[in-house]
């Protein structure tokens, strides 16, 4: 395509000419017609895009805060240099470069290659794609201009921060109620034997007892006790009212980072931990222990996004009958704009759930962006306060969370582990 | 694709202004742009100025008038030479002029308002202190009076002197902007170079137009015009001595233009990346190859311009030869006499002609393979 360059240097020497002839002047006419020579000799050799992009991140996956090293190799496939080629790698808006650059210009000789290191910081969770690689190739004089990109890219999953939350457990007051593991006489993951029983499809080849098969003639599995202390399972609010406060620190924001740590915290002693995301529909994800099951966890916490109006109401009464008896509950939400929320902890104290809530401050978030009048804010922290107290009034125990507060320092509010 | 990263490194060459400013291929395409401008000032004022409309002529009109010298030396002004030789001292003038406002532009803020403040006052000084003196010991000595004639002529000097500086910077004014706009990165200096160049060929055209050249008078019939441009072609055959002056007169123009952007769109890319990038080996070694590859670009396509240019010009009578060996007939020998041919319309058209083809070339050979061979066959040297 041409240039507005080109375009100009082509009309200019076609009006030079015309002139030129209209009033029988040949250096008008000599001078069109060395500027349309240019644009002719020119269009000859233009640039070109022919070239082989390959990403390397320094991690598949980073926690939020983290940076991400870049490297992009571009090769030149062609036989003939590139021209003026300037390739610039797409990032997503939410990362931000900390040193180098995600464009460089380009002249590459056949078969040449240059590296474009860059490194970003990502201050947002989720889950993004680096890429498309786009390419913009121009002639030396810059009189013919093409875009192309090449279709490369990399994924990556930012996962939220863990936060150390050992302390808070450590320096509460009363005995720890999970001790850490214990075998378990219930049949699930492990390593000790728990019993033999008949092979059903779909039982892994490895667990089948060979020598039970040789002397039964029936196909036996070796079943296993279930490594762990219980189950733990975190309820988090991910409903478009957990958006209040800014893009870095909001109760969404906030209850990620909480539920991560305390799924990092309990899976490092080998509990199974379950978590159930509610926001315009509930995502479940069954209790269970070990990386497979953390990495899982903070997957769907990097995905998270503020939407729906879900209940919790509903989403204990569909959950309840997955939930083991007497396993411990933690309930990450505002609280607000859900009037089911007591009913729903009520129930759950009422089956002998040991529930936690966790509930960052959404008054005060809201606070972070716009202005409350005093008398209005002391209002609704007194509604919100009574709200708190009628939960703990049910039996559970609750975590007033203000935005400066950090997690460990939240957890020491509460008593009993 | 997760692995290992390194990263960013650091070489000895980096892509710092000062650095970059003293670097081989960047002062060799200024230097490339300043000959244009020289030689393209020269080929226009040869071919136009020189004996017809120069400067030395106005000087002694200005003298003769006058019945006085101006105050600037003929030595400077290149009155009394001939030819060319009249431009050379003010052009060098002219080129220290442009250089040293680079050189200003590339000071501090607080050392340009010194220099510039200085300036004024000495012009001040040069042009009216004089008569401000004298002025003032009239008004003590003799008490409130007008000026007398003795101190009103005290001006006179400095005012010829302004007006010959005048006229002399109005003639010098493409050299000046342009080496400006050269050696100090300005655009607008280098606009301004070509823009001045262009509008006086655009009023020397309207002026040499018959029709307003008889309405001049004898100031008309001074204007050098170049009447006849089919005569016989002398420079291979194809174009007159006078046509590849004016074929020159653009492409240095474009030499100039293109050599001057290029360091500027360079530099200006250079001055905008982060500092880590600046030492990165990676962006030089790719701002070698850009700077290379656009000297290489300006000699290979501004000369392979003039060529087709040139026989542009003179592919009449490459087809007229082609017409009359093939046919043998007496038409050819009519059309090449033709009134059409010698008003210009034919060769026009068949240089525009010419140019077609060239361009529609572009899809019957494969010019860009045969460009990648040749480079392709350089880099294995390298």
């Amino acid at each position: 395509m041409w240039t507005r360059k080109a375009a100009f240097t082509f009309t200019g020497g076609i009006a030079l000419i015309l002139i030129g002839m209209m009033i029988s002047n040949h250096q008008m006419m000599i001078l069109g017609l060395a500027f349309i020579a240019f644009i002719v000799v020119n269009s000859w050799v233009s640039g070109h895009g022919d070239v082989e992009v390959q990403r390397t991140l320094s991690a598949d996956n980073l926690y939020k805060g983290d940076d991400l090293y870049v490297e992009l190799l571009v090769t030149n496939r062609s036989r003939r240099k590139t021209q003026q080629l300037e390739v610039y790698d797409n990032v997503p808006h939410e990362m931000k470069l900390r040193s180098g650059l995600n464009q460089m210009r380009l002249n590459l000789k056949p078969g040449e290659s240059a590296r474009i290191r860059y490194v970003l910081r990502c201050p947002l969770r989720g889950h993004y794609s680096i890429g498309p690689v786009s390419l913009r190739y121009r002639n030396t004089f810059n009189l013919s201009i093409d875009e192309m990109y090449v279709d490369h890219h990399s994924d990556i999953i930012i996962f939220p921060q863990i936060r150390d939350v050992e302390e808070a457990f450590i320096r509460s007051r009363t005995a720890k109620m999970y001790t850490g593991a214990t075998t378990l006489r219930t049949p699930g993951p492990g390593t000790e034997f728990y019993s033999l029983r008949e092979y059903v499809p779909g039982d892994p080849f490895k667990n089948i007892n060979w020598k039970a098969f040789a002397r039964t003639g029936d196909l036996m599995i070796n079943e296993k006790c279930r490594d762990a202390v219980t189950d733990l399972y975190i309820i988090l609010d991910s409903r478009d009212i957990a958006r209040i406060g800014t893009v870095l620190k909001n109760p969404l924001e906030m209850g990620t980072v909480a539920a991560a740590s305390l799924a990092s915290f309990f899976i490092k002693r080998r509990d199974s931990v379950s978590l159930t995301i509610y926001d315009e529909k509930l995502s479940f994800l069954p209790p269970d222990t070990g990386d497979k099951q953390y990495f899982k966890i903070l997957s769907s916490l990097a995905g998270v996004a503020p939407r729906g109006t879900m209940p919790l109401q509903a989403v204990t009464n569909s959950l309840a009958a997955r939930f083991s008896r007497g396993s411990p509950v933690f309930i990450i939400s505002s609280c607000e704009g859900d009037g089911t929320v007591p009913s729903a902890v009520r129930d759950l104290v009422g089956r002998g759930h040991e529930v936690t809530v966790l509930s960052p401050s959404s008054i005060d978030f809201e606070r972070l962006v716009s202005r409350i009048p005093r008398m209005s804010y002391e209002v609704l922290k007194l509604e919100r306060q009574n709200r708190l107290t009628s939960l703990a009034g049910f039996g559970s125990q609750v975590i007033d969370w203000m935005p400066d507060m950090d997690l460990s320092q939240a957890l020491l509010q509460v008593r009993g582990y | 694709m997760a692995g290992e990263v390194t990263p960013q490194g650091e070489g000895a060459r980096s892509l710092h202004l000062r650095q970059l400013r003293v670097q081989w291929q960047i002062v060799t395409l200024q230097v490339l742009a300043t000959l244009a401008l020289v030689w393209m000032y020269l080929e226009v004022v040869s071919t136009y100025v020189v004996g017809s409309i120069d400067h030395t002529l106005l000087f002694d009109k200005l003298e003769e008038g006058l019945g006085t010298d101006l105050p600037l030396g003929d030595w400077l002004t290149g009155e009394g030479s001939d030819g060319l030789a009249r431009f050379y001292v003010p052009m060098g003038i002219g080129l220290a002029l442009g250089g040293s406002m680079a050189f200003l532009a590339f000071q501090t803020p607080k050392v340009q308002q010194r220099v510039r403040l200085s300036i004024i006052v000495l012009l001040i000084v040069m042009l009216a202190g004089r008569f401000v003196f004298s002025y003032a010991w009239q008004l003590i000595s003799e008490g409130w009076s007008i000026p007398g004639n003795d101190v009103v002529r005290l001006l006179e000097w400095p005012l010829l002197m302004l007006l010959s500086l005048v006229i002399l910077t109005f003639y010098l004014l493409p050299i000046i902007t342009g080496t400006k706009g050269i050696w100090g990165l300005s655009r607008r200096g280098v606009a301004w170079s070509i823009g001045f160049i262009l509008l006086f060929l655009g009023i020397h055209a309207i002026l040499t137009f018959p029709l307003i050249r008889s309405q001049l008078g004898s100031y008309g019939e001074q204007l050098t015009s170049l009447e006849i441009i089919v005569s016989d072609p002398t420079i291979f055959g194809l174009v007159t001595a006078e046509q590849l002056s004016l074929i020159l007169i653009a492409c240095l123009m474009m030499v100039f233009q293109e050599s001057a952007f290029g360091v500027i769109r360079q530099l200006e890319y250079a001055y905008r990346l982060p500092d880590s990038c600046k030492r990165d080996p990676e962006y030089v070694a790719q701002m070698d190859n850009l700077l290379n590859g656009h000297l290489r670009h300006t000699a290979i396509f501004l000369s392979l311009t003039i060529v087709a240019t040139t026989i542009a010009l003179g592919f009449h009578s490459v087809l007229l030869n082609w017409v009359s060996g093939i046919t043998g007939s007496q038409w050819a020998a009519q059309v090449g006499e033709s009134i059409e041919l010698t008003l210009t319309y034919g060769l026009v058209i068949s240089a525009l002609l010419f140019l077609g083809i060239m361009a529609l070339l572009r899809f019957v050979i494969p010019w860009q393979r045969f460009w990648g061979l040749i480079e392709s066959s350089f880099s294995t040297r390298e």
